[in-house]
């Protein structure tokens, strides 16, 4: 039994969204002949559009490679998938808690960035043989030397032996199998102990239900098993347990060190949480395995069907990505301007944009979506904690004591001719400094406090135009703090728009205020009479627009040889027309509800 | 009883914003006319043969019908002379380019029962004429309008344009101050619109001068061809257009067009009011008992099919309306004349009260201001909203 253990690597890739990790992980099954080139293009790690897309992993996914390696042995590599992105932390740091091991894949261009960083920390938390691959080594500006040199100073690994690699070429790709045969611990766990399997992902189908990705840690799971989800205690009878290989393929039994999945009959991926212990509840483990916390969204935003007659099928829609993605969470809500809709939670604003983009396309949605908020935590004078994730919802003036916002520590890593632009931008964020280092020659990490509320508010597109790119950026959540913060609400043609209401610093609500109503009066079209847009806070009015009557729109002839046209120009008119949401007498287009967004300090 | 329309799809060449189907003779062979010729009259011969059928007006239109040689243009009007026998009371119009109009011309014209000309002036200003590639100059269309009064034409209408690339205030409210001078019966002002495809459009699209009401220069004669005049100039030069004409003697029945009474175009108010209509020749568009058909335009298919003795029809172009779609084009054709929506004639073609079809619509317009009135038996636009119609006319379809 221990024998089989030592045959099994489980191997993580830590790498920066475009340093090259699918590429890689797509390499190394083509390598050891897990898949035939033709069916890589169907499969693969990356199996959404939208992940193709944006050459980004959301959802993570594990594969199981054979590899005979140099002493003719056959190995088990389990290769986990990790998302790259600052929204999916937890889940990065779950499926690196599933591994002995772990690629940490930087550019030989780029070098090092914040993203990567953090999940290095995440790896080293959980005692990870890290193996230094420097990637893209065939471009002419690569400086394998310079990256290697940064690896040594920023994260202090000896870089002497990293692995110079081209993904795109296949140069290195033996080299790495090899390293990680030889350096990636075989995992330990005694397969005679009680049942303890990690879950590091799940995944809802239609057929079996919610599926548990997993490693096991110690003991042994098989068909009849009745297994018990140790946070919530509930238990199930294990159908089918199995391996990717990398498709789904049915084993006996999974056993201490293996990775693979586990379907219960779970009706909800709910039920199946990352991050939770499963165990054997006719043999259960004493203690879960540590490290579970429940996914908490830090972003919210109502969703609004342009159509009314949608809100069902929205409903329906954002069911089915739930079952899929238990950290979305929506609950009704109801806009005095947009009607019916759900205010929904998400990890961060990519998670958010990626639940909206697959709503739109997958079920064919025509959505408003108003712009992204924080939890606000505001105490009213009658002594309630009440937490405000909808501006609209926020009491009036005169009954709130206090209101106190999230505050996140970021860490940015950008070359050091860009400190002086990080400095100016975090200090029209509202951020603190808290520490600065030069983790080597050329690049700096700064340390800063930061107001959830300004990352969401056009920090990253800022960051990415004010360092040309080249900063990077991480962060989590440190706590609340008390601010002076006012509720800005839109008046359009004199009546209150809710949905168009924010929440913001009182040193910055008049620009904001008169921003917002200069943005909304280019993004308004004309209509058939005068629209007056007004921000106002309470019932001061900070700033007024007028979007003036249309003038002309009109088809200047129409005879016989041209009526059908000129009635198929009106029909797509009126089209372009019914997607936009009515407000009073007011249309507005669907991106006035993001235009806050678009607005600069 | 329908109307008939004869397309000539031949100009001397064609002008920047024009989307219809016509042929440049610069660059056609010598003999396409008579091709055409040939063809137009086996479509005539063939349809007085398969359902006879007599005209409540004519339209000969095109292109340019008047770029057609003499003997051309006399065998073109004895042949509908011939198959379509008219009153002496029906009009019939033909319209025609400044350029191409000669004395001979227009007495021949006139001599073979056409009683009402239609003039492409556009501009009495040659440097705006030639940045939309018109042909003549302004001298030319003053001679065109003596040469068609002498020849005897009693009815005539003037064309013109606004909302010309370089076009200010000024050099619109001149070009229509000598449209007045010439006392014409009838007037049309079409604002430019760009239609895509065209030379213009190609030239101009996302040009214009001005955005959401900002300062302009509107006064002035300077012309600065690089730039459009923006929606809100073009509604300054329609109201200033539609006040001047009030107060000339014209009555504005159409959006775009002006009469004084009784020389309304009735040939086109049959198109407004729904009623039926024939169009010969290639790319000609026929619509009748709520099937609108076209013929294919390029001329030796058409000529050819017609000699196999078949229909020149493209396939592609035949459409039978929907109920809807007819109620439909009722609403946005009848809104743009004054008179407005006839409900007993509603009533009577579609078995159905457009008040009851249209309720929804009608209430959201009433209430806000009165966009939409009721007169006596007729429904019509608040002629103030003329120039904004697209807005209320899209609820329609």
């Amino acid at each position: 039994m221990a024998q089989a253990s030592q045959r099994i690597r489980n191997f993580s890739i830590i790498a920066h969204i475009d340093h090259g990790k699918s590429t890689l992980a797509d390499r190394l099954i083509e390598y050891t002949g897990a898949l035939s080139k033709r069916e890589m293009e169907a499969q693969v790690l990356d199996s959404m559009d939208l992940e193709r897309e944006r050459g980004i992993t959301i959802k993570l996914q594990a594969v199981r490679l054979n590899y005979q390696a140099h002493d003719g042995k056959i190995y088990e590599l389990n290769l986990i998938d990790t998302p790259g992105h600052v929204d999916f932390t937890y889940e990065v740091s779950r499926s690196l808690a599933a591994c002995e091991g772990a690629l940490l894949v930087v550019d030989a261009v780029q070098g090092i960035e914040a993203q990567t960083l953090a999940n290095v920390y995440l790896a080293l938390d959980n005692n990870l043989e890290l193996i230094s691959v420097i990637n893209k080594i065939d471009l002419p500006s690569a400086e394998p030397e310079r990256v290697k040199q940064e690896i040594e100073d920023v994260i202090g690994l000896d870089a002497s032996e990293a692995i110079l690699a081209s993904a795109k070429t296949g140069v290195g790709i033996e080299e790495i199998l090899e390293r990680i045969v030889a350096m990636v611990p075989p995992p330990k766990g005694d397969d005679e102990a009680p049942l303890k399997a990690l879950i590091f992902d799940s995944k809802f189908d239609a057929y079996k239900g919610a599926i548990s990705y997993v490693r096991i840690v110690e003991g042994r799971v098989t068909k009849g098993t009745t297994m018990k989800m140790m946070s919530s205690g509930k238990t199930f009878e294990v159908t089918e347990v199995g391996v990717f290989a990398p498709s789904m393929r049915i084993v006996e039994e999974l056993r201490a060190g293996q990775v693979g999945f586990i379907c219960a009959s779970i009706k909800n991926v709910k039920d199946t949480q990352v991050g939770d212990t499963i165990t054997d509840a006719d043999n259960p483990a004493d203690k879960a395995l540590p490290g579970y916390r429940k996914a908490t969204p830090m972003v919210f935003c109502g969703l609004y069907p342009v159509e009314a007659s949608d809100y069902n099928r929205l409903r329906d829609s954002l069911e089915k990505l739930h079952l899929n993605d238990a950290s979305l969470i929506f609950e009704p809500e109801t806009s005095i301007a947009l009607g019916f809709g759900f205010r929904c939670g998400f990890l961060g604003l990519l998670h958010m944009e990626i639940i909206q983009e697959r709503l739109e396309r997958e079920y064919d949605l025509n959505l408003i979506t108003t712009a992204p908020s924080v939890i606000y935590k505001v105490t009213t004078l009658k002594g309630e904690v009440l937490n405000i994730d909808n501006p609209s919802n926020l009491p009036t003036v005169d009954q709130i004591v206090s209101i106190e916002e999230p505050i996140v520590i970021a860490t940015i890593l950008v070359p050091s001719e860009y400190v002086g632009a990080i400095m100016e931008l975090n200090q029209e964020k509202r951020g603190t400094y808290s520490a600065m280092d030069y983790v080597s020659k050329s690049r700096v990490k700064l340390i800063y406090e930061l107001p959830l509320s300004e990352i969401v508010f056009d920090y990253f597109d800022q960051l990415k135009s004010r360092t040309k790119g080249y900063a990077s950026l991480d962060y989590e959540l440190s706590g609340y703090k008390e601010t002076d913060l006012v509720k800005i609400d839109v008046l359009l043609n004199g009546e209150m728009v809710d949905a168009l209401s924010f929440i913001v610093h009182r040193a910055k609500s008049y620009n904001r205020g008169r921003k917002l109503v200069e943005k909304l009066r280019g993004i308004i079209p004309r209509q058939m009479f005068e629209i007056p847009i007004q921000s106002v806070i309470g019932n001061k009015v900070i700033a007024r627009e007028t979007v003036n009557a249309m003038r002309k729109d009109v088809l200047s002839k129409c005879y016989g040889g041209d009526i059908s046209r000129k009635r198929k120009l009106l029909e797509k008119q009126k089209a372009g027309k019914k997607r936009m949401k009515q407000v009073g007498s007011v249309e507005i287009p669907q991106d006035a509800f993001m235009a806050v967004l678009q607005i600069e300090d | 009883m329908p109307s008939l329309y004869v397309h000539v799809p031949f100009c001397f060449q064609k002008c920047d914003y024009c989307a219809f189907y016509s042929h440049s003779l610069i660059d056609s062979p010598k003999d396409l006319i008579s091709v055409y010729l040939e063809g137009l009259e086996i479509e005539m011969a063939k349809m007085q043969k398969d359902a006879p059928q007599g005209v409540s007006s004519l339209f000969v239109g095109g292109g340019t019908p008047t770029v057609l040689k003499e003997t051309d243009l006399e065998r073109l009007l004895k042949m509908i002379q011939r198959y379509f026998s008219m009153g002496l009371g029906v009009e019939q119009t033909m319209e025609g380019n400044p350029g191409t109009i000669t004395d001979e011309k227009a007495k021949l014209i006139r001599s073979h029962g056409i009683n009402r000309f239609s003039l492409g002036i556009q501009s009495f200003n040659d440097q705006l004429l030639s940045a939309v590639g018109r042909i003549h100059t302004a001298k030319q269309a003053r001679e065109a309008i003596r040469r068609l009064r002498e020849a005897g034409f009693k009815n005539l209408n003037l064309d013109l344009m606004f909302g010309l690339p370089g076009q200010t205030m000024d050099l619109w409210q001149a070009s229509l101050e000598e449209a007045l001078s010439y006392s014409p019966e009838h007037l049309s002002l079409y604002g430019l619109m760009l239609e895509e495809e065209t030379p213009l459009y190609e030239r101009y699209a996302g040009k214009t001068r001005g955005e959401k009401g900002e300062s302009r220069e509107v006064r002035g004669t300077v012309l600065e061809v690089d730039l459009l005049p923006d929606g809100d100039l073009q509604a300054e030069m329609y109201e200033w257009a539609v006040m001047r004409l009030r107060q000339g003697g014209y009555r504005q029945y159409e959006t775009s067009n002006f009469a004084r009474p009784g020389y309304e175009c009735q040939h086109n108010l049959g198109y407004w009011r729904g009623a039926d209509y024939i169009g010969l020749g290639p790319g000609g568009v026929s619509c009748l008992n709520r099937v609108r058909w076209k013929n294919i335009e390029e001329v030796h298919a058409y000529e050819n099919l017609l000699r196999k003795g078949q229909s020149p029809l493209d396939e592609l172009g035949k459409e039978v309306l929907s109920l809807r779609e007819c109620m439909a084009e009722r609403m946005i054709l009848g809104l743009r004349l004054e008179e407005g929506v006839n409900f007993k004639t509603f009533e009577k073609d579609f078995g159905a009260d457009l008040r009851d079809i249209y309720r929804s619509v009608l209430e959201r317009y009433k209430n806000e201001d009165v966009f939409i009135i009721v007169k006596g038996d007729y429904l019509c636009l608040n002629p103030k909203y003329a120039f904004v119609a697209n807005s209320i006319l899209q609820e329609f379809v």
